[in-house]
């Protein structure tokens, strides 16, 4: 039926052979692609979660280290690789009072405005101009450099008590990517790529479209 | 299960009110049915019967723009051709369900059985209209059988398996009626219905390729292929497949107070299932049509603006919506399947469209376009269509369980 | 599995199913072709003068309204085409012959000796003879215009303005040629452009003409293998293409196209049942073990 075919037959055998074969080999990587692989867990494993000495979180992901007579304030690095790259952070004035469990300050990410509770009483004496200015630099020195503001606390032992710190840290953000990974467990994860996050944070890799409500499930310390 | 199923009593006063008016008195049930949806199928419908009136009373010639060297328009390439592939959800959802034991699908099956049956009576309605003499269709099977035609096998396909789902569909239908004894009947009878259903659904939809197979001058080389009903047989799981997903989209939004909230169904948990069977059903389809591509060996012609089109078929609407599915898939996104679901079904109508009217007699200087009343007519039918779907969802357990019958199906 | 009624029903559907459609393995016309009495005609249109005294005769035998501009050349301008009204028209070429003349060709139904039509024919309502003429019963036709799309000819012309539309063609004079006489156009030719007889020997007459004149004629008599044969066959001193005889045609019949998809029908009835109820019990017996297994787990699967 072929009358004006261009390859002699041979070429043309050859070519299907090979079209078939690369399909062959393009399938098995599309096929783990599309099914995904629940690595999530090795991932979210047990020390991938660091807390620096002298750090306590709250509940809600928010961590306050004493230095001096301030409290230094700032989001943990589960909360930042949750949320991923920060597009703003709106910072309270100068003076204005915190209250342990409120409302602190709020983080915008992928568009998104999501609250953070404060860890500590007390009224804030420093804002971090820096990362307000460059807040997706927040993320990759989340204890250090990546800090938010300073507060003068008004009753901080009292307030240390109700924080996380040391192995008690580590277990509740354990605790945090155990529950992560329960809520992919009946769908299937995500491939992180050489242990590292996903570039939007990992609330979007897992769920396009309600991402910001699973963050703020996380975030409001429940 | 309650043997105290309600009985159809008489056919006026309660049942009525019940069954058919949804619990209203009639008045306001007239009433609720002054929406604007409503009224812009009201619209279509006063355009549409009319139209279809006179095709019936002045002939083809007069109503359409069919002409001796293009005899086929758009109420084949559409309404027959396209609505087969369209309502091919109805045998891929059963086959999941059932051979495959997929329970997941459920929930979506009843109302995608609904649109394979309500599709394959449109296609029927569409071929009423499109052939010249329709009273005669009768005679293929009990007159002057032609057994050694194509349009034999599709005609005795489709006969039977408009049977079948209708069978498939009888026990929503059944649940509604309180027909106890008869639900019970045919629910025994589920898998024997469903293998036949999958069978004739293989043969008939292969068949509407095989249709071309004796057009090798008239259909464009990059479209004619002796493979043609295997690519017609898998893009309709393709198109089953998108059609589901859109569909399920669109019935759970417009029916959303049918559904029942004690089982409440995670749509978007079984459209990323669905995303990613699709992911590779079409990416094994694109495969299958490169290979359709290097048998006829006329890579000469991609670079020919026929060849643009080829591309934009295969690459716009096969491989496209392949990796959407697969990142919607990996990315949990619902939203990014949806719109891949669309595309899909867009990929389908514009492979039938090709092959039975764009690219078919492509070297004939006299083209075919359609007239207004042959896509009055088309979309006549399809709100006909439409409209039927919405007043049994409306009333039927389709996207809800019948009371009496829970798990029972 | 145990034979219930449930797989009763399946065998029964499956063997129904099976005798109603198995007959579709074949998809050749229901006579068999090139038949030894089979008649043809040869068609010469170094002879053809285009004088359309075949137009004539054709509309008179069937009793239709006489050819388009009897005896005015001007209808020769463009390419013609058959009608409702019209089984043939006589064609002008565009090239001259060798020797200056202006070449006509004859075109009207080939009777094609395996035809895409009566193949491709739902009810039969077109049907090979087993003496050549392709005939048309216009009492079975439902109107589904796909002898139109299957003919490689272009052939079959539909009715569209009629209410009870039917298809219009040639008819190879059947009625006449049950009674012992000639097809119209053949019996009126004035030049002997026509030869009507049975198609072997006609294509022995035309392979003789053209080896006494091998200068003469093209090598090569169209119809002879076109379509798989047909039994209007011509032979010509310019271009085939020239004379508008539809070029790009196959050369094995086009129901054999169809041959391939139509033998695995019988096929996939019988093979797919077992092979879904294969399916269907591992599915099930799977469910039921990890059910058994497993009592804390979901019921359902996932995804």
């Amino acid at each position: 039926m072929n009358e004006t075919a261009l390859l002699s037959p041979y070429t043309a055998k050859a070519l299907e052979y090979a079209l078939a074969i690369s399909y062959l080999l393009l399938f098995i990587p599309f096929w783990r692609f599309v099914q995904g692989e629940a690595v999530l867990e090795h991932v979210l494993g047990f020390g991938w979660f660091q807390v620096p000495n002298g750090v306590h979180l709250h509940a809600g992901h928010a961590w306050a280290r004493p230095e001096g007579g301030a409290v230094e304030v700032g989001l943990d690095d589960f909360a930042h690789k949750l949320v991923g790259p920060l597009d703003a952070v709106r910072l309270p004035e100068i003076g204005a009072p915190v209250r342990q469990g409120q409302k602190a300050f709020t983080i915008v990410a992928g568009g998104q405005p999501l609250d953070v509770l404060s860890p500590v009483d007390g009224h804030v004496v420093e804002v971090n101009e820096a990362v307000r200015a460059h807040p997706a630099d927040a993320l990759r020195d989340p204890y250090g450099a990546g800090w938010l503001m300073k507060v003068e606390p008004r009753w901080l032992t009292g307030n240390l008590k109700n924080l996380f710190s040391g192995e008690a840290a580590r277990r509740f953000l354990d605790a945090a990517a155990g529950k992560l990974a329960q809520r992919l467990t009946p769908q299937l994860g995500v491939v992180l790529q050489d242990g590292g996050t996903p570039v939007h944070g990992i609330a979007r890799a897992l769920d396009e479209d309600h991402w910001d409500e699973l963050a703020r499930q996380f975030l409001e310390g429940k | 299960m309650s043997e105290q199923a309600l009985k159809p009593a008489f056919w006026g006063g309660p049942w009525m009110k019940e069954k058919v008016f949804l619990g209203m008195s009639f008045r306001s049930y007239l009433r609720s049915l002054v929406t604007p949806a409503n009224a812009i199928a009201a619209a279509i419908l006063l355009a549409g019967i009319p139209t279809i009136a006179y095709r019936f009373w002045r002939g083809l010639g007069a109503a359409t723009n069919l002409s001796q060297t293009n005899p086929w328009g758009i109420w084949v390439a559409f309404d027959i051709v396209c609505g087969v592939a369209l309502a091919a959800g109805g045998y891929t959802v059963a086959c999941a369900v059932y051979i495959f034991g997929q329970k997941a699908y459920r929930p979506i099956l009843r109302p995608a059985i609904l649109t394979g049956f309500l599709g394959y009576a449109l296609v029927l309605l569409g071929l009423v209209v499109d052939l010249g003499q329709p009273w005669r269709l009768p005679y293929q099977f009990f007159l002057t059988p032609g057994t050694t035609a194509v349009m034999y096998e599709v005609g005795w396909c489709v006969f039977l398996y408009l049977m079948v789902l209708g069978l498939e569909f009888a026990p929503a239908a059944l649940e509604w009626l309180g027909l106890v004894k008869l639900r019970r009947l045919l629910g025994s009878l589920t898998i024997g219905i469903i293998v036949l259903g999958v069978t004739l659904s293989t043969l008939h939809q292969s068949s509407l390729g095989a249709f071309f197979l004796m057009t090798p001058g008239k259909l464009h080389p990059l479209w004619y292929s002796p493979f043609l009903p295997i690519f017609f047989f898998v893009s309709s799981i393709t198109a089953g497949i998108g059609m589901v997903v859109v569909e399920s989209a669109l019935s759970h939004r417009a029916f959303h107070d049918r559904l029942d909230p004690a089982a409440p169904v995670d749509l978007d948990r079984i459209t990323l299932g669905l995303a990613k069977g699709g992911a590779i059903v079409l990416f094994a389809y694109f495969f299958i049509r490169l290979q359709g591509l290097v048998a006829s060996g006329r890579f000469d012609l991609l670079a020919t603006g026929w060849g643009a089109w080829y591309l934009f078929e295969m690459l716009g609407f096969i491989l496209l919506p392949s990796l959407m599915f697969a990142f919607a898939a990996r990315r949990k996104s619902a939203r990014l399947a949806r719109i891949a679901g669309v595309l899909t079904v867009l990929g389908v109508i514009l492979n039938r469209f090709n092959v039975s009217l764009i690219a078919f007699n492509w070297n004939v200087p006299d083209r075919y376009v359609p007239s207004i009343g042959e896509v009055i007519t088309s979309l006549t039918i399809v709100t006909i269509g439409v409209l039927i779907f919405r007043w049994i969802v409306n009333r039927m357990p389709v996207v809800n369980e019948h009371p009496d019958w829970r798990g029972a199906h | 599995m145990n034979l219930n009624r449930r797989s009763l029903f399946k065998l029964a559907a499956a063997a129904g199913t099976a005798g109603i459609v198995g007959a579709a393995a074949k998809s050749r016309a229901s006579v068999v072709p090139a038949a030894r009495g089979a008649r043809g005609v040869l068609v010469d249109t170094t002879r053809c003068v285009g004088c359309r005294a075949c137009e004539a005769a054709c509309a008179e035998a069937n009793a239709l309204a006489g050819p388009e501009k009897p005896g005015d050349d001007t209808v020769f301008a463009s390419k013609r085409a058959t009608s409702p009204t019209a089984f043939t028209v006589v064609q002008k070429g565009s090239s001259k012959s060798p020797a200056g003349e202006d070449r006509y060709a004859k075109t009207q139904c080939m009777h094609c000796v395996q035809p895409a039509c009566a193949s491709g024919c739902v009810v039969r309502a077109l049907e090979k003879t087993a003496s050549g003429p392709v005939v048309y019963h216009k009492d079975r036709c439902l109107g589904c215009r796909y002898c139109m799309i299957a003919c490689p000819f272009g052939v079959p012309k539909y009715e569209f303005s009629s209410a009870t539309p039917l298809v219009k063609k040639c008819t190879f004079c059947v009625e006449r040629q049950a009674k012992g006489l000639k097809p119209a156009c053949t019996e009126v030719c004035p030049s002997g452009a026509l030869q009507f007889g049975l198609r072997a020997d006609l294509l022995e007459e035309a392979k003789a003409r053209i080896y006494t004149n091998p200068e003469k004629y093209v090598h090569r008599i169209y119809g002879e293998d076109e379509a798989g044969g047909t039994s209007w066959i011509y032979i010509s001193d310019v271009p085939f293409e020239s004379l508008r005889l539809p070029s790009g045609i196959e050369k094995k019949s086009y129901p054999e196209l169809a041959d391939g998809a139509l033998s695995a029908v019988p096929f996939v009835i019988t093979l797919w049942p077992p092979l879904l109820m294969g399916m269907y019990t591992f599915s099930k017996r799977r469910d039921e073990v990890a059910a058994k297994e497993g009592d804390g787990r979901q019921e359902e699967r996932h995804v």
